[in-house]
């Protein structure tokens, strides 16, 4: 069960300095292949290599790959794996990667969807080579950005992943796809550009009091800590922003729910569930440690909390009310960014540590929701509730499986995302106050934990809708899911049970990370 | 081998090619083309060989430059007219259409033979550094596009064009020319060493009005607002090559010429605020019309002539924005942001040229479908628009960037602004190329795409340096 | 006794002529006459400055050495530009800069 918030007993000790982490790193490392691999694997197909195959082969080795450096990596020890190649000696930028705690769990996250995402086979036949390979490119785009120690790769890794999505919801989308992914388009690309202007300004900001200009991270964070209050506020804010468009917090969201209910499965799954998380790792990796006097600002506090409360409360509801599955799952999806930006608000180890444990948490739920969603569509052609119904009796394992996805992303206890939200509820309260009266964080946590109730409402109601009841006109003769829906939905529903019951796996390579964030004093 | 033999060797290059144009018969014109390119490229390995010079005391170094700059801008120039002749070769059936004599077949040898004649132009304009070489091979390479413009004599559109160009290219000079006049009465010099000594003493008045003149006459070069609306009539009407020439090889010699003129007055502390504010005016009016403008365009050639003054504004704000940010000058800047701008321009011409030839429009319709008509033709196009629109690890992306990073030290916050919305307006319309590319399907009936050998090696070439320098930005900045 | 400012007040003039003439005839030969005429404004002001800036008595050829590169390269424009012309000329009859606008957008 999950762990009371502090995890007392994990204060283990940092270990003793390994080999990793030398002045001298080398020129390659195990994070190349897990970036490299799905690239290389989709310049095979555009070859004629055998698309699903190659697609298999490469995320199943990246699984691999990935849990060998989890079974290696030593928590708390810094960057690990890394590995610098300049590509401009001034100002100094190169391709370095490394991970530490944080992004280790971001990787695990990408693997496992990834593979998730590739075993989802095309509804028609053709064009699998660009299905595959959008999909691997994607997953690339979005592993080279969680494992890259320099900013400028960071961001464009990211960008990268962008132009596969608006192929792939163009060309291999349904229902009103042309329009959902031209909107997610122009809002990532201006939310994109916002944050690389707020990029760009720390790093002149930060070099501004003497000192060579770095896209190093690492040597950025060193740097940023000169920087004057105001312009670390405003840096702050900027860079919310532009984080915020791609997170869809609450005034920029609305680019989310349509593209996700009209993407295809591998796109919706590796957007909502990984992709996404940039915008939050991003914070947690750039904003928060660089630019501490912008977190704690009050004023900003205050900013993020309203909008926050705006994800969980008002697209609560707004979830409620659709009537199709797809537009809840990718409602639902907005909605909890609410909640991790509550544990980023919070501002103590244990409310960034929920917060990641919950991207990890929801990054999973969500792609095995949107998995199982395509194969509702695929058996009955549609997803509105009025046609669906009672679908249990004839697909009762694919009932199953979305009935563990739902409770899953509902918090029910024993998912992965229970603890996470544990965790941040618990350090939403655990700031203490001077006058001993609810501040700020404390109401809006409050608020929030109704949100919990919003989402119970919503997801049973979905979960009846379309597998209970009487049978609805289009669920006549419906066969359950094969294989290649079982196996990626059974991976994804094994992460969120081992991680629901052993939450402190993934806590413990987060703690020390996270406690160097949290301020020693609020 | 001093650089100066390098123009010399393109001038006697393009006399030959003219001469020997004369005596080939009508069907090998194409010859013409093949030498012309051997010519350059064997320049351009002779640009590898050339050392600065020796510091030896002779006049020819107060009105010739040959630092490591200029070198850079003369091979970008000698690259630009080498892939041109290519675009040329791949152009020349439409081209034959269009330029029949009254008498016989087509002319088409000049055409191969006055590029290298604006390559030394280009040439010199990135070396000079007194104002009389300036106007002297500004006016060699506006003289020789008159002509190239309005190459396709039996088609109205490159006639009118070709007026539409000579008469504002004849404005700019005149405007250029008085700002000269003054800068000269001003300073009472010629060259731009003896003028930066003698400019802080200068009234202030003058000074101004030369600036301003110059900055105005400059912007017809550069393609920037106030001197931009030649621009679409101009390239929609031009051969193809010409156009990317013009949009490329004028625009880089003419931004070095700018960099060369604004540096005086920007080091002057008491002109300084006046002129950069200038500037940084001019930069926000080009990024927002160029943007704006180019939205609703649904011609690929006036598209990409109101994307070439958008970067145009890109470039206005990095030259603005000089100082603060250490080794990444805006010089530099702007000639990474240049070799950026080269290769995914040429190759969004290359493509168009291609496409010019199957379907004979220049149209964003004829685009719908093509990554079925030809996959990798649809493939060059996505990384020309991305490029352009500026997504990573493509070298627009890098460009941009770096001019952001010169704004953000130069603290010009508006700029940044009204740049970072003009850059998402470009993400807006570059898209919609990849949109006609990969989700509109084919009109019915529509035959592949082919693509000859020379123009797929020249599409294989742009792709990978448009692609190697946006993850290797070094391979520039280590020349300058 | 005249002095420089005259000398630049009638380029000026001269200048401000041309430049009202391009900007305001629709004649295509007029706009380059005025053209022209907008070059030897520049080249009255160099000549005025130069002869205006002596060093040891002597007037300053610098300025007067660009003069002559100006009329040359005049001489060049003229004679492209007016092939140019006649060349449209002869495809659309008319020397009316408000006819040449096909191209629209």
């Amino acid at each position: 069960m999950p762990l009371p918030p502090g995890g007392a007993f994990n204060n283990r000790q940092p270990a003793a300095r390994s080999g990793t982490n030398t002045n001298d790193p080398d020129r390659l490392s195990p994070l190349d292949l897990l970036i490299f691999l799905p690239i290389i694997a989709a310049v095979a197909m555009a070859f004629g290599a055998p698309a699903r195959s190659a697609a298999l082969a490469a995320a199943g080795a990246n699984l691999l790959i990935a849990l060998c450096l989890a079974f290696t990596f030593v928590p708390g020890d810094g960057f690990q794996f890394e590995a610098r190649r300049a590509v401009l000696n001034s100002p100094a930028m190169g391709f370095n990667v490394g991970i530490d705690g944080l992004s280790l769990v971001m990787v695990l996250l990408t693997v496992l969807v990834t593979l998730a995402a590739v075993w989802v086979r095309p509804p028609k036949e053709g064009g699998e080579g660009f299905w595959y390979s959008s999909a691997l490119l994607i997953a690339a785009g979005a592993m080279g950005a969680f494992v890259s120690t320099d900013l400028v790769f960071f961001y464009a890794f990211h960008e990268l992943a962008l132009i596969p999505t608006f192929l792939m919801i163009g060309m291999r989308g349904t229902g009103n796809n042309k329009d959902a992914a031209w909107k997610i388009t122009i809002y990532l690309g201006f939310g994109s550009l916002v944050l690389l202007a707020g990029l760009a300004w720390l790093v002149v900001a930060a070099a501004a009091k003497g000192g060579e200009m770095t896209f190093d991270m690492a040597k950025l964070a060193a740097q940023a800590r000169g920087i004057e209050g105001g312009t670390q506020e405003h840096i702050y804010l900027t860079l919310l922003i532009g984080f915020g468009i791609l997170i869809s917090l609450f005034p920029f969201h609305s680019w989310a729910a349509p593209a996700y209910a009209s993407a295809p499965a591998p796109v919706a799954m590796l957007h909502s569930g990984v992709l996404k998380k940039f915008g939050l790792y991003g914070l947690l990796r750039v904003a928060v440690p660089m630019l501490p006097l912008g977190q704690s600002a009050e004023w900003i506090q205050h900013i993020l909390i309203i909008l926050l409360l705006g994800n969980i409360l008002f697209i609560g509801l707004v979830t409620i009310a659709q009537k199709e599955l797809d537009m809840v799952l990718g409602n639902s999806s907005v909605m909890h960014m609410g909640y991790i930006f509550l544990g980023i608000a919070s501002g103590n180890a244990i409310g960034y540590g929920g917060a990641v444990l919950l991207m990890f948490a929801h990054g999973i739920s969500i792609a095995l929701l949107f998995a199982l969603c395509a194969a509702v569509r695929e058996k009955t052609g549609t997803l509105q509730f009025h046609r669906l119904g009672g679908m249990a009796k004839g697909a009762p394992v694919l009932g199953l499986l979305f009935g563990m996805g739902a409770f899953a992303s509902i918090g029910l206890p024993g998912f992965a995302n229970f603890a996470g939200e544990v965790n941040i509820f618990f350090g939403g309260f655990a700031n203490k106050s001077d006058c001993g009266c609810l501040g700020w964080l404390e109401w809006a946590t409050i608020l929030a934990l109704w949100g919990v109730v919003m989402s119970a409402v919503y997801m049973l109601r979905a979960y009846r809708a379309v597998f209970k009841g009487q049978p609805g006109q289009a669920v006549y003769g419906v066969t359950d899911i094969g294989q290649d829906t079982r196996i990626p939905a059974l991976l994804l529903v094994a992460a969120l049970l081992i991680t629901g019951f052993f939450p402190n796996l993934l806590l413990d390579l987060v703690r020390p990370v996270v406690e160097a964030l949290a301020p020693v004093s609020r | 081998m001093p650089a100066y033999y390098l123009e010399i060797a393109v001038v006697v290059l393009g006399l030959v090619l003219l001469l020997v144009e004369a005596f080939t018969p009508p069907q090998h014109k194409r010859r013409i083309g093949w030498a012309a390119l051997a010519g350059i490229a064997a320049t351009f390995l002779l640009l590898l060989t050339v050392k600065s010079h020796c510091g030896c005391d002779s006049p020819m170094w107060q009105f010739y430059d040959d630092s490591s700059l200029s070198l850079f801008f003369k091979g970008l120039a000698l690259l630009c007219t080498a892939f041109v002749l290519m675009l040329g070769l791949e152009y020349l059936p439409v081209l034959e259409k269009y330029s029949a004599r009254a008498g016989g077949g087509p002319a088409t040898g000049e055409f191969f033979a006055l590029p290298v004649l604006i390559c030394a132009g280009l040439m010199w304009m990135a070396s000079a550094i007194d104002i009389t070489t300036i106007f002297l091979s500004l006016e060699l390479t506006t003289i020789g596009f008159y002509i190239m413009v309005a190459y396709m004599r039996r088609n109205v559109g490159s006639l009118e064009a070709g007026v539409k160009y000579l008469i504002l290219g004849a404005l700019s000079t005149g405007i250029l020319v008085y700002g000269l006049s003054w800068l000269f009465g001003a300073t009472g010099q010629t060259g731009l060493d003896a003028i930066r000594t003698a400019l802080p003493s200068a009234a202030r008045g003058p000074a101004l009005f030369a600036f301003a003149l110059i900055l105005i006459a400059l912007c017809f070069k550069i393609a920037a607002v106030p001197f931009h609306f030649w621009v679409p009539d101009v390239y929609q009407g031009a051969p193809t090559p010409v156009t990317a020439f013009l949009s490329v090889g004028s625009k880089a010699a003419g931004f070095l010429v700018a960099i060369r003129l604004m540096e005086p007055f920007l080091a002057v502390e008491s002109l300084r605020t006046t002129c950069i504010a200038i500037l940084v005016a001019v930069a926000c009016a080009t990024l927002i019309l160029g943007n704006l403008a180019a939205i609703p365009q649904g011609n690929f050639k006036r598209l990409l002539a109101y994307s070439s003054i958008s970067h145009a504004g890109f470039l206005l704000l990095a030259l603005a924005s000089d100082r603060h940010t250490g080794e990444l000058t805006s010089t530099r800047i702007i000639a990474f942001y240049l070799s950026a701008y080269l290769c995914m321009t040429l190759l969004a011409f290359a493509v168009l040229i291609i496409i010019n030839k199957s379907t004979g429009s220049d149209e964003l319709k004829a685009f719908d479908g093509l990554h079925r008509r030809n996959p990798f033709l649809g493939f060059a196009t996505l990384i020309a628009a991305a490029s352009l629109a500026g997504v990573p690890l493509t070298a627009g992306f890098l460009g941009k960037f770096f001019v952001f990073i010169a704004a953000a030290g130069a603290q010009q916050w508006l700029a940044i602004g009204i740049a970072v919305a003009g850059a998402a307006a470009g993400f807006y319309y570059y898209f919609k190329v990849i949109r006609h590319v990969y989700w509109n399907t084919a009109p019915e009936g529509a035959a592949a795409i082919p693509v000859s050998p020379v123009a797929k090696s020249l599409l294989i070439i742009l792709i990978a340096a448009t692609l190697v320098l946006g993850v290797y930005p070094q391979l520039i900045l280590g020349l300058l | 006794m005249t002095t420089l400012n005259d000398y630049l007040i009638a380029s000026g003039l001269l200048f401000s002529i041309g430049l009202f003439g391009v900007m305001f005839r629709r004649n295509i030969i007029v706009i380059f006459m005025c053209l022209e005429m907008m070059l030897n404004a520049a080249n009255l002001s160099l000549v005025a400055f130069s002869r205006f800036n002596t060093s040891a008595g002597l007037p300053d050829y610098n300025g007067q050495m660009l003069v002559f590169f100006i009329i040359t390269v005049a001489a060049a424009e003229v004679a492209v530009g007016l092939a140019i012309i006649i060349a449209m000329f002869r495809s659309r009859r008319t020397v009316d800069v408000d006819e040449i606008s096909s191209m629209k957008g």
